[in-house]
């Protein structure tokens, strides 16, 4: 179901709750009103009786036969207020009570008509009198009191029911929205989680959605964009492949032609000029011939170091010790550089399988760059502490040098790549790259130009 | 006759030592530098005939070192070699003023010849 669905049909069910209680409540007021005008009716009536009563008592008393007159009088009173309030009252306590109310008033009425016309006062005739008089008032007293009671009853359960339905409203407004909330949460959170791993390379699917709702659709959404993102990147990878390659080819060409050409003019000399020169100038020509091939042998050497990275021979090590042990092999190149290092090692940090040698050539190397970027009087950074995810290591190497161009920055790690001119190999990045991903690590670099460099090694902490 | 004086520009001792060892031999004299810099300090003393100088150096590189060398003596003949051997820097360089252009490995005949020519104009 669609979310703007259940937002709907959450406010739908709130609104019939609401609804229903409101019904409710009008019909028990409905009910109140009844009664109430049953009540006033009753209360008239009862008044009415109560005269009646008193003429009655008089009559036999005194004897006046105009109080029986009186009393016939109040009946036609009576009947008249009865029969215009017959559906009230009917409603209010049913056409039974009615009838029964109406054969007393009925009886004590020809009562008084018998008595009118063969008046008598005898004990028999008072007696029988009184006795539908007073039948007549109690079941009218009674009724009128049952009512009220009854009155008072659907009040005290309204009021009970208003508060219970409030409570019950509330609570599942609450529940509800709660329900729907936690579960728009729950989406948002599978997509964070899922953009999260996108934008750290992770381009597999997370999960197909089951939901038909407006999740459902982003996350498939999402999955095609993942999908499209690793097949784009996969081709990303191959043509940085390629760059390199290029890069690589370029730099090796460059690297060979000096030498070569060394070689080869000495060479042209040699058989250019040989009668004219003496044995010791032939020999020495041969041996510089011998020194540059000494060149292009190193240079081979160092390109198949790079290309097959020797297997790192992983030993549990301390970082700290490791990097205490570097600055001493670079102390005395900072010291003629005239350059101030600062040491922020954590301490207690985990201890980490490495190869120690490897990772001080990359320290050597990052040190020895930081170094020559920075004029006399620059500052050295170096910090060892854990990782964010506390399952890394981080080590960063910062420096307060010329920095390094934007344009230049994505090419750092490229073989041959080297804004040292022609005193750099452009190897020594590249080959740290190589041995820290072999420790399935991360180097990566910040810099800005004017302000310095800072490169930032991850390494994984020991996984038991 | 004055002999003609040939200076060699490179970073790469053994260019210059070469270049030398054969242009003394043909009568020329040679002076060696292996930076633009020590060539300029040179050059604004003496003036030379030709000037044979390597392209890409670090700090003051052959451009540089061309353009110097034109204000200072219009006659002069500069003749750039480069480990960069593609059409973009020949043409950067020829567009310069420059006598010749050679990539590396350089043959050393080639080059006596294009200097032999460098210097028969005159």
């Amino acid at each position: 179901m669609k979310i703007e669905h259940k937002i709907i049909l959450s406010n739908v069910f709130n609104f019939a709750l609401i609804l229903l209680t409101g019904l409710f409540a009008i019909q028990n007021l409905n009910a109140v009103l009844t009664k109430l005008r049953f009540i006033e009716i009753a209360d008239d009536l009862n008044a009415n009786f109560l005269e009646m009563r008193i003429s009655e008592k008089n009559y036999f008393l005194y004897g006046n036969a105009e109080t029986l007159l009186e009393i016939k009088d109040k009946i036609k009173l009576a009947e008249a207020s009865i029969d215009k309030a017959k559906n009230d009252i009917v409603r209010a306590v049913g056409a039974g009570s009615l009838s029964t109310l109406r054969r007393y008033l009925r009886e004590y009425s020809e009562m008084v008509d018998m008595i009118i016309q063969f008046p008598s006062r005898d004990t028999g005739t008072e007696t029988m009198l009184r006795t539908a008089g007073k039948n007549l008032r109690e079941f009218s007293e009674t009724t009128t009191r049952l009512e009220r009671e009854r009155m008072n009853v659907i009040i005290a359960r309204s009021k009970d029911f208003l508060r219970y339905a409030f409570w019950c409203v509330l609570v599942l407004a609450i529940l509800v929205s709660h329900f729907i909330s936690q579960k728009i949460l729950a989406s948002l959170r599978a997509i964070e989680k899922m953009t999260t791993s996108i934008s750290q390379g992770d381009f597999r699917k997370i999960e197909e959605s089951r939901s038909k709702d407006e999740f459902g659709s982003l996350i498939n959404a999402i999955n095609v964009m993942s999908e499209e993102l690793s097949h784009r990147e996969g081709e990303i990878i191959q043509s940085k492949k390629l760059a390199s390659l290029g890069i690589l080819t370029a730099g090796v060409a460059h690297e060979l032609t000096n030498p070569l050409n060394n070689i080869s003019m000495m060479a042209q000399n040699y058989v250019e000029l040989y009668d004219s020169l003496n044995r010791e100038d032939r020999i020495e020509l041969m041996n510089k011939v011998e020194g540059e091939t000494v060149r292009i042998q190193e240079i081979v050497k160092n390109l198949l170091d790079f290309s097959k990275p020797k297997e790192a021979n992983l030993q549990e090590a301390d970082i700290n010790a490791v990097i205490t042990k570097t600055m001493k092999l670079v102390q005395n190149m900072i010291d003629i550089s005239n350059i101030t290092t600062k040491l922020g090692l954590d301490e207690g940090l985990p201890r980490i399988y490495i190869d120690e040698h490897q990772i001080q050539q990359v320290l050597v190397n990052l040190i020895t760059n930081a170094v020559q970027a920075m004029s006399s009087g620059g500052m050295l950074y170096i910090g060892s502490r854990l990782g964010r995810k506390w399952d890394s290591i981080e080590i960063t190497v910062k420096d307060s040098g010329k920095g390094i161009t934007p344009e230049f920055l994505p090419h750092i790690f490229d073989p041959f790549f080297s804004t040292k001119g022609d005193s750099g190999t452009g190897l020594g990045l590249s080959v740290s790259y190589g041995i820290i991903k072999n420790h399935k690590g991360d180097i990566r670099v910040e810099s800005k130009p004017g302000v310095g460099t800072t490169f930032t090694i991850e390494l994984p902490v020991k996984k038991n | 006759m004055d002999r003609y004086r040939v200076m060699i520009i490179d970073d790469e001792k053994i260019v210059g030592d070469m270049a030398k060892m054969s242009l003394e031999r043909e009568g020329y004299v040679v002076e060696t530098f292996l930076n633009g810099e020590s060539a300029l300090i040179r050059l604004k003393e003496e003036r030379f005939d030709v000037v044979v100088t390597d392209l890409k150096m670090k700090g003051v590189d052959g451009m540089e070192v061309l353009k110097t060398v034109k204000e200072l003596y219009p006659d002069t003949k500069v003749i750039m070699i480069t480990a960069f051997a593609n059409l973009d820097t020949a043409i950067e360089a020829l567009r310069g003023d420059v006598h010749d252009f050679f990539p590396k490995p350089v043959k050393i005949k080639e080059l006596k010849v294009s200097i032999e020519r460098a210097l028969s104009g005159r």
